[in-house]
């Protein structure tokens, strides 16, 4: 097996456990993927080796643009660098129009002993012709095949809009567990002015939906990373940010054996592998390909040049952060959504709406823990204001030294019609729960926050500080700098959530069957990433 | 820039801090204070909305049903310990918290009063506690006077518990020795239950008195509300993103309740580790509706709290996408609230209503796991194959066992340990809500119902309702859930068909996992994930 990823894998491993210097590199996220005017994509299906954060680097098949092909369009604009290489793990994300004609030629590149391979587009009414070396072409069980070589296009009508998975029609078993999957994105029609049929901006509130390219940049350098304003045409799906996991598994006996055998002669449409895929063992847990910590790489991350896509969300409050999960694999995983409920918007593309004749509404449930089982979708709204927490979490106080400053004691709450504080678009403390604003959290008085709340907190030295531990309660680093006292002592080494720039909120996002967070046996790994709220005054550079 | 700021604001702020380390400088403390800006003091007396609980995180061995007795990374009780051995809540109140472990006599040392052992501690306050029989001690374990106490300007000590009757200043010191007589190997499975109302403030005290099996082990421990709403990423527990407990630490957890419903609570430190070893409990939140006056329109009651809650807005429809802290209002029309009915949510209709409920964790154990994890071995996750398929910690017939269970420990101390009860009673013409979560971290959990519908009214701690305020319920016959997930079930045996099921005549039905090789202990062929519904008995 070849270990050419080993040492970075080991050094990131190591990183993670150390404190996680180098898990700051950037914050990277959105749904990047690639584009086509004219609906054709050109994919590859071919072997290499994907790279794990216990130093393993795996045999794996995958989906990857065409070499002989035009470079695809990467979207969104905003992130540059966008890569597609011959192969990767998940396969490109496709994303589309809804209504667009989609013509996907896959071509056969994998090693002669697997046989023939194929691409399902579930959900979708899809023809499929015979591409070069057409005489050879197999009708299959469920789609045509491309043989080894040679190649097919399937075309279909994207006329489903939202989350959607593509993955191998034959012998799934072996080839979507060697990596034979990918995500199709439909962005919905909408209204000319790229807002939601029906939607009208509220009195006396934020509005919920803003077209692409018309959000207002509260933070300087705040970009737009958005596909479109909405995921369905629904004023209930609009979104300021989106993110895509793709939760799959490996059992690696099964990768070793199909790469012990890839070098078989072979002229057979079924390939001449004899590879046991039961039992079946899992050891590693994927989000977009990659384990925890190196999900929370940048997008199209150099050292791993087959798993371009990372998982690692952040978030403003308030923000509706549209949140696409897919089930690849075999086995089913609860995605336990820390620190809110997720409003579930659609399965499979389908949105949930209230019985109610003639209604719009959502009927979609409230989610903590959002279960996917194998190729299934599902989309859903996700937002974090600190509502009812009982104290400030801008730790605004009255009589706070350095006040009048926005930010600081003096900093305005004006309820909206929801409570929130959305006067001022610019304001660092933008969506503030105003029931709560200057609610001291500490009984104590210390620094420049409140004192006279409820709790006395701790001994810094009987609790240990984590990675993401900003060094106080308190969100942003103007509250956790007039925080500064001796309980706590701020942790200042922190480094993946430093807290003179960024001190955001840190969450995990990760399996709720908590023994998929691990990397072949190894804590913390897996299936599992680091959700951050930045406060406002932190801009999030998806695309750095 | 930062260095200046540090100096300018950070450095006094130190100085000032450090004058008042005192009070706050022993690792064991329990916060439970009288009353807070929420909460004022009524009449004087602590505020009842102040709602408190001291747990241990340490080790201990549970009993399986079939006679194994099984290793634990634990919660223990360090209050509320009356209520939790008959299967309660170990929740409490601020005035029955803070109760002085010492007695009123205290200083004489001599237990002439009978009530006492030499040491002038209250003999609930030992090893071994609570005894199976007879125990009456909610108080915080540990809770002494504080021989230090801080003092005001004019010498007086500040006693914000107040004082013990022995005249003792009650702050929150606690003595480490009745924390450690109590708190080790005191580990129950599941985890000690949590109930608060709506509107209550929870101060939730872990106390780490480390795992005496497993001395080679520095382990942390944290608590992590699953499931909360807009949480704060300080009081989540999870140690990557804010603090961990040391062992001979204290640590306050503060939550304003959050919308009623069934969520749960577990370590978050290592979490394949510690909640395989059996770091995991329930905590749920009854509604405001359950103290709306009998007679009172429920629907109107809901749309008057629903205005409340934000500034803007009818009540009628909801503030936000996520209908924060409301519930859309009922579309069916209103219905008075009835005399002696509690109700699982803010429903607006009566369609929630109970009579009594039973909170149940699901969970599973993998016995060679937990052997590595007594001994000194290196763990494999991917191997993890549970063996033990447990309701409240039980697997059949120990489910329908109508005590509390109990372990013989490595020292020889016998102590509770399965507290919960798994045996359904509903009483004639009754309905019974199950609030079932799962915390199991190796797969998905089948629980099907026997004889007896399950009407599902919730799912993840929300009433299953669309925006139009359309009841979402359903009847069915199994419920499937994965570990982090909880539902709401109303078993409802008022229909006619049982009619014939009465206090002399009980009907019997199963609640059973359709999964059957989850019906085995280890070994055993024949229990796991099982138990009864009894239908008819007087509670």
């Amino acid at each position: 097996m070849r270990h050419t990823n080993s040492l970075i894998g080991r050094l990131f491993y190591g990183a993670a456990i150390t404190g996680g210097s180098l898990l700051a590199v950037g914050i990277q996220a959105a749904v990047p993927g690639i584009t086509a005017a004219s609906g054709v994509f050109n994919l590859n299906a071919e072997a290499g080796y994907i790279s794990q954060p216990d130093g393993a680097s795996v045999y794996s098949w995958g989906y990857g643009c065409s070499a002989g092909s035009a470079a695809p369009a990467f979207a969104p604009s905003a992130i540059a660098g966008g890569s597609c290489g011959t192969m990767q793990l998940p396969g490109p994300t496709l994303i589309v129009t809804q209504g667009q004609t989609v013509s996907v030629t896959l071509t056969n590149n994998l090693p002669a002993a697997a046989g023939n391979t194929s691409l399902l587009f579930p959900g979708f009414t899809v023809t499929a012709a015979p591409g070069p070396c057409s005489s050879s072409a197999s009708a299959g069980v469920l789609t045509t095949e491309a043989p080894h070589g040679c190649a097919v296009t399937y075309t279909f009508v994207a006329d489903v809009p939202g989350t959607h998975a593509y993955y191998s029609g034959t012998r799934g078993n072996l080839q979507v567990e060697l990596g034979l999957f990918g995500a199709l994105i439909v962005m919905p029609t909408l209204d000319a002015g790229g807002l939601p049929t029906g939607y009208s901006a509220p009195t006396n509130a934020a509005a919920t939906c803003v077209a692409v390219g018309s959000k207002p940049a509260r933070a300087a350098d705040d970009v737009d990373f958005r596909h479109a304003a909405a995921a369905y045409n629904n004023p209930a799906a609009c979104y300021d940010r989106e993110y895509l996991f793709q939760l799959s598994e490996m059992d690696p006996a099964i990768h070793r054996q199909a790469e012990e055998q890839a070098g078989v002669d072979c002229n057979s449409p079924s390939g001449c592998m004899n590879v046991e895929t039961e039992p079946y063992k899992a050891a590693y847990f994927l989000v977009n390909g990659r384990s925890m910590p190196d999900d929370m790489d940048p997008n199209y991350a150099a050292q791993y040049p087959h798993q371009p896509y990372n998982g690692n969300p952040h978030m403003h409050p308030g923000e509706l952060t549209l949140v696409r999960v897919i089930g690849q694999g075999r086995m089913q995983h609860p995605l336990h959504e820390h620190a809110n409920h997720l409003r579930l918007l659609a399965r499979d593309g389908n949105l949930l709406l209230s019985e109610t004749s003639g209604s719009n509404n959502l009927a979609g449930p409230l989610l903590f823990t959002t279960t996917t089982t194998p190729g299934q979708t599902l989309d859903g709204i996700f937002q974090w204001t600190g509502k009812g927490l009982n104290w400030d979490v801008h730790g605004h106080t009255s009589n706070n030294p350095s006040g009048g400053l926005e930010g600081n004691g003096g900093a305005p709450c004006d309820a909206d019609a929801n409570g929130y504080y959305t006067a001022k678009p610019d304001a660092p403390n933008y969506y503030e729960w105003c029931a709560d604003h200057k609610h001291a959290l500490e009984d104590k008085p210390f620094g420049s926050v409140g004192s006279g709340g409820p709790v006395t907190l701790p001994d810094p030295n009987i609790v240990a500080n984590g990675a993401w531990y900003s060094g106080s309660p308190y969100l942003g680093p103007d509250a956790n700098l007039r925080s500064v006292g001796a309980t706590p002592i701020p942790p200042f080494g922190t480094i993946a959530n430093d807290p003179g720039s960024e001190a955001g909120f840190a969450y995990m996002w990760h399996s709720h069957n908590e023994r998929e967070i691990t990397t072949n046996n190894i804590f913390p790994g897996g299936m599992m990433m680091m959700m951050l709220v930045d406060p406002w005054v932190f801009s999030i550079d998806e695309a750095k | 820039m930062f260095s200046t700021q540090f100096f300018r604001r950070g450095l006094p702020a130190i100085l000032l801090a450090l004058v008042a380390l005192p009070a706050a400088a022993q690792s064991f403390r329990v916060q439970c204070p009288t009353h807070t800006k929420l909460h004022p003091l009524i009449n004087g007396k602590p505020n009842p909305g102040i709602k408190c609980q001291q747990i241990s995180g340490g080790d201990g061995f549970a009993t399986m049903a079939d006679g194994t007795q099984i290793y634990l990374f634990a919660f223990g009780p360090l209050s509320g310990l009356a209520n939790m051995a008959q299967g309660l809540p170990g929740t409490v109140t601020a005035a029955e918290f803070n109760k002085s472990n010492l007695d009123a006599t205290h200083a004489n040392f001599d237990g002439s009063d009978g009530n006492l052992d030499s040491d002038g501690v209250l003999d609930a306050v030992k090893v071994g506690a609570p005894d199976p029989s007879g125990y009456k001690f909610n108080g915080a374990i540990g809770l002494v006077p504080n021989p230090e106490p801080a003092r005001d300007s004019t010498g007086s000590p500040i006693c914000p518990l107040g004082h013990s009757s022995g005249g003792g200043c009650l702050d929150g010191h606690v003595d480490p020795r009745l924390i450690m007589d109590v708190g080790v190997l005191n580990g129950n499975i599941p985890a000690p239950l949590i109930a608060i109302d709506e509107g209550d403030e929870l101060f939730l005290t872990l106390t780490n008195v480390g795992q005496i099996m497993r001395p080679d082990l520095f382990e942390q421990h944290t608590v992590h509300f699953h499931g909360y709403p807009n949480a704060s990423a300080f009081y989540d527990g999870v140690p990557d993103a804010s603090v961990a407990i040391n062992i001979g630490g204290s640590f306050t957890y503060y939550y304003l309740a959050p919308d009623a419903g069934t969520y749960m609570w577990h370590c978050h430190i290592s979490p394949p580790e510690h909640l395989q070893m059996g770091m995991v409990g329930q905590i749920y939140v009854r509604p405001k509706q359950n103290s709306i006056v009998v007679g009172n329109d429920l629907r109107s009651a809901l749309q008057t709290a629903n205005q409340s809650s934000s500034t803007g807005g009818t009540g009628a429809t909801c503030s936000d996408l996520l209908c924060t802290g409301q519930t859309p209002l009922p579309a069916n029309n209103a219905t008075a609230n009835a005399t002696g009915k509690k109700y699982a949510y803010n429903d607006g209709d009566g369609s929630t209503e109970y009579d009594v409920e039973y909170p149940i964790q699901m969970h599973g154990f993998d016995p060679n796991f937990h052997f590595v994890g007594m001994t000194f071995n290196p763990e494999s996750f991917a191997d993890n194959k549970d063996k033990y398929f447990l309701l409240n910690g039980r697997s059949y017939p120990d489910t329908i066992n109508p005590d509390a269970l109990t372990t013989q420990q490595s020292d020889g101390v016998t102590r509770t340990t399965q507290p919960m009860r798994s045996l359904i009673k509903i009483p004639a013409g009754g309905k019974a809500l199950l609030r079932f979560s799962d915390l199991n971290v190796t797969e998905y959990h089948t629980l099907a119902s026997l004889g007896m519908p399950m009407h599902v009214i919730g799912y993840n701690a929300r009433l299953l309702r669309d925006l139009d305020g359309n009841n979402m319920y359903y009847d069915t016959n199994s419920i499937t859930l994965a570990g982090g997930e909880s539902v709401d079930v109303i078993l409802d045996a008022s229909k006619p068909e049982y009619a014939g099921c009465t206090t002399s005549a009980p009907c019997t039905y199963y609640l059973y996992t359709p999964q059957l090789d989850h019906l085995s202990n280890d070994a055993e062929n024949f229990g796991g994930m099982m138990t009864e519904i009894i239908v008819g008995p007087s509670i």
